[in-house]
């Protein structure tokens, strides 16, 4: 039993995280749901805004820089992801962690060059 | 502080990387219609520069980056056949990418990348180097399978290579955690330790044999993990088709024997008959498919499953004169193949690109040269004495019969003469037919020159034998006391 | 010499066959034949005169070089050379020589010239190796080889495709006799241990007896060899049974039949059955049946003779009636009788096609006598050539003092036959004398038919009739003085008193065989018998034909069937094609349509090819395109093989 307690106790932060979480959610529905104006019409309920109907044919044409936004910001998301255990762990790995994190930003910064002079971030 | 891992022997790849970079920098930074040709020449002076690194670097048994990494005689063949391989492709393209419509800086670029992603499986040492450099290489080639995006069959070539290879991949990686599971480590020498200690094989080390085989399988084309391979070399550009036929099979060859010979080397005996049958089913498959083939591209494809299942006879084998059988033969495959997409990116009537064999009537009269060379080619590829294929097979058969295979040596015989069937219908189509249209002339210099230099190497090398062979054997040597 | 003798002609086939186009054409052709096998003749005489009157010892062998030496199977090619090779040597090339001069007449028309003459000049290798063999293979050697020269030239008008018939039908009877020949060749060597003849000869009287079994059946040994040569010597020599591609073989040019078809290869299975009746002796069965066959071809082509109208024909089917004299000869042990015969007849019966060469010269290629007649006094030479070629077949002569030279070697061959005081030997004298009843009237059926009579040619043929050149007329001539003298020059030496000296041991005659020995002694009625039964033919002759065809005509309606049977040759091409030709056809087109085709072809080439091409097209329906069927089946790969491990790993 009071190892049972220690374990539980062990996931009060997240508890608490959750919890705010919840709580944050609520409140900014809610308070745009009081302060803003409401204009809906068919497009603005749909479930997604990115030019798909919500409940259609899977097979359907569709424009091609949604995703391109969307795989561009997926690397960089990762990125991020990846620059957190790393930031948190840099004194453990010393030199060659930090240059290696480096070499991958280096590598990372060479793709945003190329895909930034292909027009790729432009939207017309 | 750690200290920073050797990096030394991997120069040639790190040197890649940057410079692949670089060319990603120019391509993007000069004018468009001056990218392609300066990328190109620069792709190829790099990967030139790589192969020269290589050959100045590799000798001894070198490891690097944590064990992760190994350079060694073998790596240093195979490589060098890799990136002759990757030039050759580039230089053939010339020409065909400014016609067809594929006219971007992006080929040399990816074909580059894919060629660092095939140095680093040759060099793999360690499980998820060898997913690593896999991988590297598969996304780079996927994206040149469909790179002539306005053509549906070069997309949907692009897509299925890309869906089953994502699979395959799947599969590889399953295979990888069984053996992970089982081994305790990744890293092959450490592997090949673990496992010499066992009395018996488990059966789960077995399974994740298959499933990695069937991995690297799918990635030299061999039957049943094939059925990619005529629909994409049919759809793909030609001198895609060219460079897939050739630099991938040749690094997925090496890295299949590297994985085989190494840490599982000491149970041949455990995972022959996987290899056993791929061999026999490729062989089989290559030489009776092709028959009723009138697309030459497709022909091809079969062409290439069958030369895999023949070179996996030398696996079978599991000795030092098989690996060494299998290196030869790669090497002369390189050789015919290249020939042979030469000629076919050459030719072309009524403005388009010569693709069904019918196209070749009479090719004798119209082109004599290109004819006979032609017919160089596939008279080496049906294993027809004196010209090279034949030794290729030679050595492999050899191999077999030494290492007491006599069925998988008799099915690859029968196998050769039926797939001698299609070979000599190209040839009977070239030269007893009557001419149906007129060739326009697209050849460049460099198509004329690889024609020429590989058919002469065809030729010549009953004469020269020993400097092929002598090096493979080098390589085989190296490989096996890795 | 003897050497030279034999490869004189063969240098001339080559030279002339390979080389004429270079060194001058049909000129030089015609002049290095010629002029090597004239050496040759010329060379045989010298050798004939040497070996024959040169008493004990003259005979020898010369060896050559090594043919085959295979363990016991050891044989040398080696020229025998004896008394009966000699004769054999001048018959041959005598006529050969002949034969070629007037070659260059007779086919003075034809473009392909070079060629003849090389065959010719090889058929004249190829006999003389046979007539000189010291071991059967190289008999055989020559035996084939004469063979094929007999088909080349049958056949040497390629371009008629009866001539092709005819060469194939004689190729393949033959091939019927070579069968028993080369048994008789292994049976030789099972028997004796060897095939040279000096071997098998010192070996047959220990061997008799012996039995050798065959299908679960015992044969005496020697008798079984000697049935199996002489199967052969009947396909050569178209005895009764295998001599239909005879007839047919006039096909050829003219002096082909001259010099193979009548004076030489067809003689070789006379010559093959004297050469080895040191074995023959030793068999009285095979002796009989020698006699048997004999006597009934002698008889049965003289009735078939009797009715042809081919001038050829006629004397093909007299040929046939004379080798059958000579086999009954050799079946009663007369030997030199048929020796004798063989040599006469050579030169007469050479005489006779030369001389209706030249007639068929003469009538533009006509060769039927029923559209000839009344050319005696257009060509004075030939007719008298004819009657003297004539006389000396019927065997005309004054008994006891000369006549011509076949009324010498026929006698004493009937009176042989009459002396061998057997049944057979009674059948033998009985047939041969009607035979000669027959040959007479035939000979002259064809003189008057031919010369006599009015001319039934058209006018475009009369008025081109005109005598045959000299190259043409000397041959003629020579060979009728052969045909006149030979009986009498040679036939004390032949048959006569000297016959020990002169033959020595060439021939053997075992002492009880007294045949020839009674011939000399034959009472009066049996000498004139002969030219009795002859002028009585002649004079039959003369009555139905004398004047014109119609009382032929008429006698032929008069004997209804008869006629017909004769005239059709006693239907033995019918039989035969009903018997053999027909269901060889059918058993041909059965291995070839369901044999070869179905079965072969269907399982063999064919049937992998077409599997294969199946297999192919199955193969490639796999390929469907679909990725969900890709993946597919790289899982049932993965499935199967892991399962396999699974259940039979380990």
């Amino acid at each position: 039993m009071q190892d049972l307690q220690g374990l539980l106790a062990e996931y009060l932060p997240i508890l608490i995280f959750i919890g705010i979480a919840a709580g944050l959610s609520v409140a900014m529905i809610v308070g745009s749901m009081i302060v803003s104006r409401q204009h809906p019409d068919s497009e603005k309920l749909s479930a997604y805004e990115c030019g798909f109907e919500a409940f259609d044919d899977a097979r359907q044409r569709f424009d091609v820089r949604f995703y391109l936004v969307t795989l561009l910001f997926i690397i960089f998301d990762l990125e991020v992801a990846f620059l957190f255990p790393w930031a948190v762990a840099l004194g453990d790995i010393g030199v060659f962690g930090f240059w290696s994190m480096v070499v991958f930003l280096g590598i990372l910064t060479i793709g945003f060059v190329y895909e930034w002079r292909k027009g790729a971030l432009e939207w017309e | 502080m750690s200290e920073l891992p050797i990096m030394g022997p991997a120069l040639p790849e790190i040197f890649l990387a940057i410079a692949v970079m670089g060319l990603m920098m120019v391509g993007v930074f000069v004018k468009p219609d001056r990218a392609l040709p300066l990328v190109s020449a620069l792709a190829i002076a790099v990967l030139l520069v790589a192969g020269a690194l290589i050959a100045a670097g590799g000798g001894g048994y070198q490891l690097a980056f944590g064990d992760l990494f190994v350079v060694d005689r073998f790596a240093v063949f195979m490589k060098l056949l890799v990136i002759a391989g990757s030039v050759l492709a580039i230089i053939m393209s010339e020409g065909f990418i400014r016609r067809e419509g594929m006219d971007r800086f992006e080929y040399p670029v990816l074909i580059c990348l894919a060629t660092l992603g095939m140095l680093m499986m040759v060099s793999a040492n360690d499980l998820i180097a060898l997913y690593i450099g896999l991988e590297l290489q598969s996304l780079s080639l996927y994206v040149t399978a469909s790179l002539q995006r306005d053509r549906l069959r070069s997309t949907e070539a692009g897509l299925k290579y890309f869906v089953l290879g994502a699979l395959s991949s799947g599969m590889l990686l399953y295979g990888a955690s069984l053996i992970y599971g089982f081994g305790g480590t990744t890293e092959f020498g450490a592997l090949a330790a673990h496992f010499g200690e066992l009395e018996s094989v488990p059966v789960g080390v077995i399974t994740g044999i298959v499933f990695l085989v069937a991995g690297l399988a799918f990635k030299v084309s061999a039957v049943p993990f094939h059925m990619w391979t005529p629909d994409v070399y049919e759809g793909a550009p030609t001198p895609v088709t060219a460079f897939f036929a050739v630099a991938p099979k040749i690094a997925a060859m090496a890295l299949l024997l590297r994985v085989m010979m190494g840490p599982f080397g000491g149970m041949v005996g455990e995972w022959f008959q996987i290899i056993w049958f791929v061999s026999a089913a490729s062989m089989v498959l290559g030489a009776f498919a092709a028959i009723p083939q009138t697309n030459i591209k497709r022909l091809m494809a079969y062409s290439s499953i069958g030369h895999v299942g023949y070179a996996l006879i030398g696996l079978a084998a599991g000795t030092e004169e098989g690996v060494t059988g299998i290196l030869i033969y790669m090497a002369i495959y390189l050789v015919m193949n290249v020939g042979t997409f030469a000629c076919i990116l050459s030719m072309k009537v009524k403005g388009r690109m010569v693709e069904q064999i019918s196209d070749l009537a009479g090719l004798a009269k119209t082109k004599p040269a290109m004819a006979a060379a032609l017919l160089i080619f596939m008279f080496s590829m049906a294993g027809i004495p004196p010209m090279a294929g034949f030794f290729g097979k030679l050595y492999v058969f050899r191999a077999a019969i030494n290492a007491e295979l006599y069925t998988l040596a008799v099915i690859g015989a029968l196998a050769s003469v039926v797939s001698a069937f299609y070979y000599l219908r190209i040839v009977k189509v070239m030269y007893f037919d009557e001419p149906a249209e007129a060739f326009d002339p697209v050849e460049t210099r460099g198509l004329k020159a690889i024609i020429g230099v590989a058919g002469v190497i065809v030729l010549a090398f009953i004469f020269y034998p020993s400097l092929l062979a002598d090096n493979a054997a080098v390589a085989a040597v190296s490989l096996l006391q890795g | 010499m003897e050497a030279a003798i034999v490869f004189l002609p063969l240098a001339a086939a080559i030279l002339a066959g390979f080389f004429s186009r270079f060194l001058g054409g049909d000129r030089f052709a015609n002049l290095v034949t010629c002029s090597f096998v004239v050496l040759a003749a010329v060379l045989s005489w010298i050798t004939f005169f040497r070996v024959g009157f040169g008493g004990e010892g003259a005979e020898h062998t010369i060896r050559l070089f090594r043919w085959v030496a295979s363990g016991d199977f050891v044989f040398d090619w080696a020229l025998r050379i004896d008394t009966l090779t000699a004769v054999m040597l001048i018959v041959v090339t005598t006529v050969s020589a002949l034969v070629h001069v007037y070659s260059i007449g007779y086919m003075s028309h034809d473009p392909a010239k070079p060629r003849f003459m090389a065959y010719l000049s090889l058929f004249t290798f190829m006999m003389l190796m046979l007539v000189t063999a010291d071991n059967l293979v190289q008999m055989f050697f020559g035996w084939e080889g004469v063979g094929l020269a007999s088909y080349l030239l049958i056949g040497f008008w390629y371009h008629k495709p009866s001539a092709n018939a005819a060469a194939m039908k004689a190729f393949l009877v033959n091939r019927v006799g070579d069968f028993g020949y080369g048994l008789g060749i292994f049976g030789c060597f099972v028997v004796f241990g060897s095939v040279e003849l000096d071997q098998i000869f010192a070996a047959v009287p220990d061997a008799a007896g012996t039995t050798i079994s065959f299908l679960g059946g015992e044969f005496d040994a020697i008798t079984a060899i000697c049935l199996l040569l002489f199967m052969g010597a009947m396909g050569k020599s178209a005895q009764l049974g295998l001599h239909t591609w005879l007839p047919d073989a006039m096909e050829g040019p003219t002096p082909v039949s001259a010099l193979i078809h009548a004076a030489t290869m067809v003689t070789a299975g006379v010559f093959l059955v004297c050469r080895m009746s040191p074995i023959f002796e030793y068999s009285d069965t095979a002796l009989t049946v020698v006699t048997f066959v004999g006597a009934s071809t002698a008889f049965f082509a003289a009735t078939v003779g009797l009715t042809q109208n081919d001038i050829k024909r006629v004397i093909a089917y007299s040929t046939c009636s004379q080798l059958g004299y000579m086999f009954f000869a050799a079946g009663v042990s007369a030997y030199p009788a048929a020796m004798f015969h063989l040599t006469t007849h050579a030169f007469f019966k050479a005489l006779l096609f030369l001389g209706a060469g030249s007639v068929i010269h003469a009538m533009s290629d006509e060769q039927d006598m029923r559209k000839m007649g009344g050319i005696a006094k257009h060509i004075k030479f030939t007719y008298a050539m004819m009657w003297i070629g004539s006389l000396s077949l019927a065997g005309i002569g004054i008994p006891g003092v000369a006549g011509f030279a076949g009324f010498h070697s026929k006698d004493v061959i009937l009176e042989s036959a009459w002396g061998a005081h057997s049944g057979i030997g009674n059948y033998a004298f009985w047939l041969g004398l009607v035979a000669a009843f027959m040959t007479a009237f035939y000979s002259w059926r064809l003189l008057l038919m031919t010369f006599h009579g009015p001319a039934r040619a058209d006018e475009k043929t009369m008025a081109h009739i005109h005598e045959s050149p000299p190259v043409m007329t000397v041959p003629l001539a020579i060979l009728a003085v052969g045909a006149v003298i030979a009986g009498v020059a040679l036939a004390p030496w032949f048959t006569g008193h000297h016959m020990a000296d002169f033959w020595r041991d060439s021939i053997l005659i075992l002492e009880e065989h007294k045949a020839l020995e009674n011939a000399h002694h034959a009472p009066m009625w049996v000498k004139i018998a002969p030219l009795v039964f002859g002028l009585a033919g002649i004079a039959v002759a003369y009555w139905v034909y004398g004047r014109g065809l119609e009382r032929g005509r008429a006698a032929g309606q008069f004997l209804g069937p008869f006629y017909q049977f004769s005239l059709n040759k006693w239907y033995f091409d019918e039989l035969y094609d009903f018997l053999f030709v027909r269901p060889a056809f059918r058993i041909g087109k059965l291995f070839w349509k369901k044999g070869d085709g179905r079965v072969i072809d269907g399982f063999g080439p064919d049937g992998v090819a077409s599997t294969a091409g199946r297999a192919a097209k199955a193969i490639s329906l796999l390929q469907t395109g679909y990725v969900y069927h890709y993946a597919f089946a790289m899982l049932i790969g993965v499935v199967l093989l892991v399962s396999f491990y699974l259940l039979f790993g380990h």
